[in-house]
C-alpha cells in the first residue's frame, strides 16, 4: 500500500520542533486575568465559614468565588455519556472537603503573583471530620461517611460469573492463591492542566482547554452552568499529553468560566505542577486477591478474584475502571469457570481516575505473576504455560465478542525466539521475565461509543478530513490522514486534518480507550469510501468508462490496465478555481471492539547488597493488526514502557496516613524514569491478526505496553533473585528483605 | 526594571518585574511562547534555553539576571530552514505531544555544541534533566545521534 | 509565587547590610527560587550577589583549591584540577541535579543550604575543607548545626571554600545512593578520602548534618569499619527511604568505598 505502513512526516511535529505549536497555555487574550485556586489542608471537613473579603480588597484582585457563589449542581466529574454505573458526586465547590488539597475557592487577578498572594487572604474555618485514609478504614463499621453511602462504595460491586468455580477448583491438581497490592502511579503529563475562558458579546462561552474530550466537556459545561449547548464552544489545539487523565473536569473549567463571566474578562487558570498531583487524577490503587486452579498439564480449571480499588475522594472513572479491570480477568488466559468480584471504595485521598490501562494494569499484574508462580510449582516453563492457556481465535473476549486470530500466541512465540528464551542464562542475580497482556480498542460495551468523520475534496484535488478526535500527541491525526489518503488514492501530503473545534468538527466521544486509530480511523475510512464513490461516478462520465473499471493512485484517476487518466483535481474542478459540485461525505462508526496483544520480555540485573534493580533490556512484542505509521506505533510502545517501568519500580504518589497530606506532589520525590534510567528497547510489531472492524485491519496500541511491562519486570526479578514480589512499586528494600528471608 | 538583551540574534529592550522568571519574561514580555513551563522549579527541563552559551532552566533565572545576555530559544534554533536536530526529530519520531521538545532540542543543541559526535551514553547523560513522558527517550536519543552524524 | 523586592548590591558590605536586614541571598537561584515557588519560604526581599566582584574565582595552588562563592557546579565539574586532585568532589558535582541546574547552582550555595543530603558536602568534609566568610574561617565540618541550619550570623556571607591539597597517593571516592540515576536527592551519600596515614569517612543523608564517622575511620578492616559506621549514623525514615534501609546502605557503601580506595 502506498501510504499505510509508511512513517510519513507528521505535520504536527513541525510546530513542535520550531516552537510554533500553540498549546492552550500559550494563548494570551487582551485583558486576560489569571486565576488560582485555594486548596484545603485537611482531609475531611465541613467548611464552617469562608470569608473572601480581605482577598477582594487586595489591589489587583477582580473576583473571588467560594461555594456560596457558584451554582450548586451535582455532576459526574467524568463527562462520559450517562450509563448506569457512573456516580454523580461532584459539585463545582461544595460546603465540604473530602481530601487534603481539594479546592475551596478561586481567585481572578491581574497577575499570577497577585492571585497567589490573595489565596493567603481567604479565611477558612473548618470543622474537621474523622477521615478514612485507607480502604480498610473506609469499609470498617462506623467509618466516616464520605458521600451518601454508609458503606463508602462508589457503586454497587460488579460480579462476573461463568461456569462453576467450585467444580473447577475440585478438578485442580494445584491451587495457587495470593493477594497483590497496587500502588498509586500518576500520569504526570508534561503539560499541566490549563483552561482559558472568554464570554463573547452574544452570550457564547469560548473555552480553550487541554482536554481529551472536548464534546463531552462542552456538554457538561452547558448543563452545569445552565447555558444552551449551542452557546458553548470548546477548542483544543496541541495538547501536552493526557494519558487518559485529561478526560475529566477538574473544578477548574467551571470556575474559570464563572470568573470570566463575573469579571467580563478572559480568565486563564493553569495548574502548577503540584496541582497536577493534588487536583489531577492518578491510577486506582488497590488490592487484587486471586486464586486459580491448575491441572498437572497446566490447564486452568478455575479462577476466582476479588478486586478492590481505592477511588479517592470522588468517583471519576471508578465504576468504569473497576468494571473493566475485573472483566479483563475473564480472559488473557483461558478459563471456563470464573467468579470475579470488583468493588470501588471512597477514601479521603486524592482522586483516582482514568489512566492508560484503566484497571487492567492492576488485574493483569496479579494474573500474570500468578501464572509464573503456578509454572514454577507445576514444573512447566512460564512461557509455555502462558502459551498453553493463551486466549485465541474464537474465544469470547471480555466484550462478549469472539477473538480474531492468534495474536497472543504469535507474540509469545516470536519473543521466545528473539531472546533465545530456552538458552541457559548467565550471571548471578541476573534473569529474564515475561509478561503478557491484551487490551481492547474502544470502551465497548461499557460505553457505546461513536466516531464521526467528514471528508471533503477541495477544488485543487486535495482532501480535508474533519474529525472530532482530539490530538493528545500520539500522531493519531497523521494516521487518520494516511487512512484517508490510502482510501482515496491521494498523496499523503494532499490530505489535511481539521480538528479541535466543537463548532466545526463532527461530534466525537474523545480520544481514549486506544480507539483513535480504530474508531476514528474507521469512520474516516468510511467517509472517504463514500467520497471516492462520488468522485469515481463523475470521473467515469469524463473518462467514458464504468466506475468499476477505475482506480485512483497518487491523485490520478485511471482506467485499470489502460493509459487513459485524469487528475483528481480535474475531476473535482474542470473549470479552474471552482468545484463542479461539493464532493463531501460523513460517516458514523459505532464500533464493538478489537483486541491487541503483547508479550514483553525483560532482562534485569539485581545488586544483591543494595537490592537495586537494573533493567538491562526490554524486548516488547506487540500484535497490532495493521500498522499505519510504524514510528508512531513504536513510539506508543516505548513511551508506555517508560510509564510502566516507573509504576513498577519507582513511582508512587503517597499521602501521610495520619493527616492525608500529600507527601510527594512534585517531580523531586515522584520519581519517573529519566534518560539514564531507560534500558535499550528492541520493539517488535506483528500484523498477524488484523481485525475487520478496524481501518485496513488496524487495532489500537496506546494502552497495551503499559500493561505487559509490569509483570515482566516482577517475573524477571524473581528469575534473578528467587524473591517473589506481589506488589508495585517494587523497592530495593523489598528485594533486600526478600533476599534476607530466603537465607 | 528596564533590561536589554539579545534573544535569537535580535536586540530586545524590555520592561520587566524583577520577580518574574526569564521563562515568564520570554513567554509573556518577549512573546516567545515556544519555551514551555512544565514544573517551574527546575525539575523537568521543559524550559531549557541557552544563555551566554550554556543551557539553563529559564524558570530558575530571574528575567533581570539575563540583562546584557545572549539568549537562544527554540524559535532561534533553525536559522534558514530547519536545524539538523529539528529534521532528525521529525524523521525519527523524537516528538509526540511536543511539550518537552523545545527544552529537549535546546539541550541537545548545547550538547552538540560541546561534543559534536557524542556517544549514546553522552547523549543520555546530557538530557538527564529533561523529562519526556511520551517517547521513553528511545527515539529522542536516536534522533540526536542521527543529527550528530550529519 | 508572591512578589518580592529585588536588590543588586555592588559590594560585600552592601550585601551584608541587606542580609542583616532580612534579605535572602541569591546566587545560583536553584534552591532559593524553588523554595519560594513551593511556598517553603516566605521571602520579601532578594539580594542578587552576582554583581559583587571577586567572588567567582576558581583556583588551585600551593594552598589548595579555592572555590569562590559564585563559582558554579558546572565550572567545578569541568575543571581538570578538580578531576585530578578532588575526584570525589567531582563525582558528587557530576551527579548534582542536571547540566542545566549545574550551570547556575553554586557550590557555596549548596553548602549554605545545608541540606543533610547535599552531594557536595560529604566529599568536602572528608577532604577537610574550610569555609571562609566575611568574618572568619570555619572548618566545614563545624559549619552545620542542623538540617538547613548553619553557624552563619545575620549579615555574614560566605566568600569562598578552601580545600587543602592532597598529599601524593591520596585516594578519594564518593558514592551516591538514590532510586534513579539522575535528578536525585541522595538517600545515602558516602565520601571516603584515604590519606597516607589516615582515612576520613563522611556520610550524607543519615544524620541531621553531614557527619564524619571517626570510630569507623580507626578500623582498618573495611567490613568492620562499615559496620561501625552504620552504627554511628542516625538516619530517619521518610518518603525517600526507611531508616533501616539507609543504615544498611551505609554499611554496604562504606565497605565498597573503603575497598575502592
Amino acid at each position: 500500500m502506498p501510504v499505510i505502513g509508511k512513517s510519513v512526516r507528521r505535520p504536527d511535529v513541525l510546530g513542535k520542533v520550531t516552537g510554533g505549536a500553540r498549546y492552550a497555555g500559550d494563548l494570551a487574550l487582551p485583558g486576560m486575568l489569571h486565576a488560582k485556586l485555594k486548596r484545603c489542608d485537611v482531609a475531611h471537613a465541613n467548611i464552617k465559614r469562608i470569608d473572601a473579603s480581605k482577598a477582594l480588597r487586595h489591589p489587583g484582585v477582580k473576583a473571588v468565588l467560594t461555594h456560596e457563589d457558584v451554582p450548586r449542581v451535582l455532576h459526574f466529574g467524568s463527562p462520559h455519556p450517562r450509563s448506569a454505573s457512573l456516580a454523580c458526586d461532584q459539585y463545582i465547590l461544595d460546603r465540604k472537603v473530602r481530601y487534603w488539597g481539594e479546592a475551596v475557592a478561586a481567585v481572578a487577578a491581574e497577575s499570577e503573583e497577585i492571585a497567589d498572594e490573595a489565596l493567603d487572604l481567604i479565611d477558612v474555618e473548618y470543622e474537621e471530620l474523622p477521615a478514612a485514609l485507607t480502604v480498610e478504614q473506609a469499609v470498617a463499621p462506623g467509618a466516616p461517611m464520605i458521600h451518601e453511602r454508609r458503606d463508602n462504595l462508589v457503586v454497587d460491586p460488579v460480579t462476573v460469573k461463568r461456569g462453576d468455580v467450585e467444580k473447577g477448583f475440585a478438578q485442580a491438581d494445584l491451587i495457587v492463591e495470593g493477594t497483590f497490592e497496587l500502588g498509586r502511579p500518576t500520569p504526570a503529563y508534561m503539560e499541566p492542566n490549563v483552561c482559558l475562558c472568554r464570554w463573547e458579546e452574544d452570550g457564547r462561552l469560548t473555552a480553550w482547554i487541554s482536554t481529551q474530550t472536548p464534546f463531552m466537556v462542552r456538554g457538561i459545561l452547558a448543563e452545569v452552568l445552565g447555558v444552551p449547548l449551542s452557546k458553548v464552544r470548546v477548542l483544543v489545539d496541541h495538547m501536552g499529553g493526557g494519558f487518559g487523565a485529561k478526560q475529566d473536569l477538574f473544578q477548574t473549567e467551571f470556575l474559570c468560566a464563572l470568573l470570566a463571566k463575573q469579571t467580563r474578562r478572559p480568565v486563564r487558570l493553569e495548574f502548577t505542577r503540584k496541582e497536577t498531583f493534588l487536583g489531577g487524577r492518578s491510577r486506582h490503587p488497590g488490592t487484587v486477591w486471586l486464586k486459580q486452579g491448575f491441572r498437572k498439564d497446566g490447564t486452568i480449571t478455575a479462577r476466582q478474584a476479588k478486586v478492590t480499588f481505592n477511588s479517592g475522594a470522588y468517583a471519576s472513572h471508578g465504576p468504569g475502571v473497576t468494571a473493566v479491570g475485573t472483566a479483563a480477568l475473564t480472559s488473557l488466559y483461558r478459563c471456563d469457570n470464573l467468579l470475579l468480584e470488583g468493588k470501588c471504595v471512597y477514601t479521603n485521598t486524592p482522586i483516582a481516575g482514568a489512566y492508560r490501562g484503566y484497571g487492567v494494569v492492576q488485574t493483569y499484574y496479579a494474573l500474570d505473576i500468578q501464572m509464573d508462580e503456578a509454572a514454577e510449582r507445576l514444573g512447566i516453563d512460564p512461557c509455555l504455560l502462558k502459551l498453553k492457556n493463551a486466549v485465541r481465535e474464537g474465544d469470547i473476549a471480555p466484550s462478549n465478542h469472539p477473538i480474531v486470530g492468534h495474536g497472543l500466541e504469535d507474540c509469545i512465540r516470536r519473543g521466545m525466539q528473539e531472546v533465545n528464551w530456552n538458552a541457559p542464562k548467565p550471571g548471578k542475580y541476573r534473569g529474564w521475565g515475561m509478561g503478557c497482556e491484551m487490551h481492547g480498542s474502544s470502551a465497548y460495551p461499557g460505553i457505546k461509543e461513536q466516531g464521526n468523520a467528514t471528508v471533503r475534496l477541495s477544488e485543487d484535488g486535495s482532501a480535508q478530513l474533519f474529525t472530532g478526535t482530539t490530538g493528545l500527541g500520539t500522531g493519531a491525526h497523521t494516521a487518520l490522514a494516511q487512512i484517508v489518503a490510502e482510501e482515496l488514492g491521494l498523496e499523503f501530503e494532499d490530505v489535511s486534518v481539521v480538528h479541535g473545534d466543537t463548532d466545526v468538527v463532527p461530534w466525537d466521544i474523545g480520544a481514549f480507550a486506544s480507539h483513535t486509530t480504530y474508531m476514528g480511523g474507521r469512520a474516516a475510512q468510511m467517509a472517504a469510501e463514500q467520497v471516492k464513490k462520488q468522485l469515481l461516478e463523475v470521473a467515469a462520465e469524463k473518462l467514458e468508462a464504468s466506475a468499476a473499471d477505475l482506480e485512483i493512485q497518487s491523485g490520478e484517476v485511471r482506467i485499470k490496465g489502460a493509459d487513459k487518466k485524469l487528475s483528481v483535481k480535474k475531476v473535482v474542478s474542470p473549470t479552474r478555481g471552482m468545484p463542479s459540485k461539493q464532493f463531501i461525505a460523513s460517516a458514523t462508526y459505532t464500533p464493538t471492539k478489537s483486541y491487541s496483544f503483547a508479550a514483553h520480555f525483560v532482562e534485569v540485573q539485581v545488586d544483591g547488597e543494595t537490592g537495586q534493580i537494573d533493567i538491562l533490556q526490554v524486548v516488547p512484542v506487540h500484535e497490532l493488526g495493521k500498522i499505519i505509521h510504524p514510528v508512531a506505533a513504536a513510539g506508543q510502545i516505548e513511551g508506555g514502557i517508560q510509564q510502566g517501568i516507573g509504576h513498577t519500580l519507582t513511582e508512587d504518589y503517597v499521602v501521610d496516613l495520619k493527616t492525608g497530606r500529600s507527601l510527594n506532589a512534585g517531580f523531586v520525590d515522584y520519581k519517573m524514569p529519566l534518560s539514564l534510567d531507560m534500558p535499550p528497547i528492541r520493539t517488535i510489531m506483528l500484523e498477524t491478526a488484523p481485525d475487520p472492524g478496524g481501518p485496513f485491519g488496524a487495532k489500537g496500541v496506546g494502552e497495551d505496553p503499559i500493561i505487559a511491562i509490569g509483570p515482566a519486570i516482577a517475573n524477571a526479578v524473581y528469575a534473578a533473585t528467587g524473591v517473589r514480589l506481589r506488589h508495585y512499586p517494587i523497592s530495593p528494600e523489598d528485594v533486600l528483605k526478600g533476599l534476607r528471608e530466603k537465607r | 526594571m528596564k533590561m536589554a538583551l539579545t534573544i535569537n540574534g535580535e536586540k530586545r529592550e524590555l520592561e520587566v518585574e524583577p520577580y518574574r522568571s526569564l521563562l515568564d519574561v520570554l513567554r509573556n514580555d518577549a512573546g516567545l511562547t515556544g519555551t514551555k513551563k512544565g514544573c517551574d522549579v527546575g525539575d523537568c527541563g521543559a524550559c531549557t534555553v541557552i544563555m551566554n552559551g550554556k543551557p539553563v532552566n529559564a524558570c530558575l533565572v530571574l528575567g533581570v539576571e539575563a540583562d546584557a545576555s545572549t539568549v537562544t530559544t527554540i524559535e532561534g534554533l533553525g536559522k534558514d530552514g530547519l536545524h539538523p536536530l529539528q529534521e532528525a526529530f521529525i524523521e525519527h519520531g523524537g516528538a509526540q505531544c511536543g511539550f518537552c521538545t523545545p527544552g529537549m532540542l535546546m539541550m541537545a543543541k548545547a550538547l552538540l555544541d560541546e561534543i559534536p559526535k557524542p556517544t549514546e551514553e553522552q547523549v543520555r547523560f546530557a538530557i538527564a534533566g529533561n523529562i519526556c513522558r511520551c517517547t521513553g527517550y528511545t527515539k529522542i536519543v536516536e534522533a540526536i545521534l542521527h543529527a550528530s552524524n550529519r | 509565587m508572591k512578589r518580592f523586592e529585588y536588590f543588586e548590591p555592588k559590594t560585600l558590605e552592601e550585601a551584608a547590610t541587606l542580609l542583616a536586614g532580612g534579605a535572602q541571598a541569591l546566587a545560583g537561584g536553584t534552591d532559593l527560587l524553588v523554595e519560594m515557588r513551593e511556598r517553603l519560604r516566605e521571602v520579601g526581599c532578594v539580594a542578587n550577589l552576582k554583581k559583587i566582584p571577586d567572588l567567582a574565582t576558581l583556583s588551585y595552588g600551593k594552598e589548595g583549591l579555592r572555590i569562590g562563592a559564585l563559582v558554579t557546579a558546572r565550572e567545578v565539574e569541568l575543571w581538570p584540577f578538580v578531576e585530578e586532585f578532588f575526584p570525589s568532589l567531582r563525582q558528587a558535582v557530576h551527579e548534582l541535579g542536571s547540566i542545566q541546574v549545574r550551570n547556575r547552582a553554586t557550590i557555596v550555595g549548596n553548602i549554605c543550604r545545608a541540606s543533610p543530603s547535599a552531594d557536595t558536602i560529604p566529599p568536602l568534609v572528608a577532604d577537610g575543607a574550610q569555609v571562609k566568610t566575611t568574618m572568619r574561617v570555619i572548618p566545614l565540618e563545624d559549619f552545620f548545626t542542623g538540617p538547613g541550619k548553619t553557624v552563619l550570623k545575620p549579615g555574614e556571607l560566605v566568600t569562598e571554600i578552601l580545600v587543602p591539597p592532597p598529599p601524593a597517593g591520596t585516594k578519594k571516592v564518593y558514592i551516591k545512593h538514590g532510586r534513579r540515576k539522575a535528578m536525585e536527592l541522595s538517600t545515602v551519600g558516602v565520601a571516603v578520602t584515604r590519606l597516607p596515614n589516615e582515612v576520613h569517612i563522611a556520610l550524607g543523608a543519615v544524620a541531621p548534618t553531614v557527619i564524619r564517622v571517626r570510630a569507623a575511620e580507626k578500623i582498618s578492616d573495611p567490613e568492620k569499619a562499615a559496620e561501625t559506621a552504620a552504627a554511628e549514623c542516625k538516619p530517619i525514615s521518610n518518603v525517600r527511604a526507611s531508616a533501616d534501609y539507609r543504615r544498611e546502605m551505609v554499611r554496604v557503601l562504606v565497605k565498597r568505598a573503603l575497598q575502592m580506595t
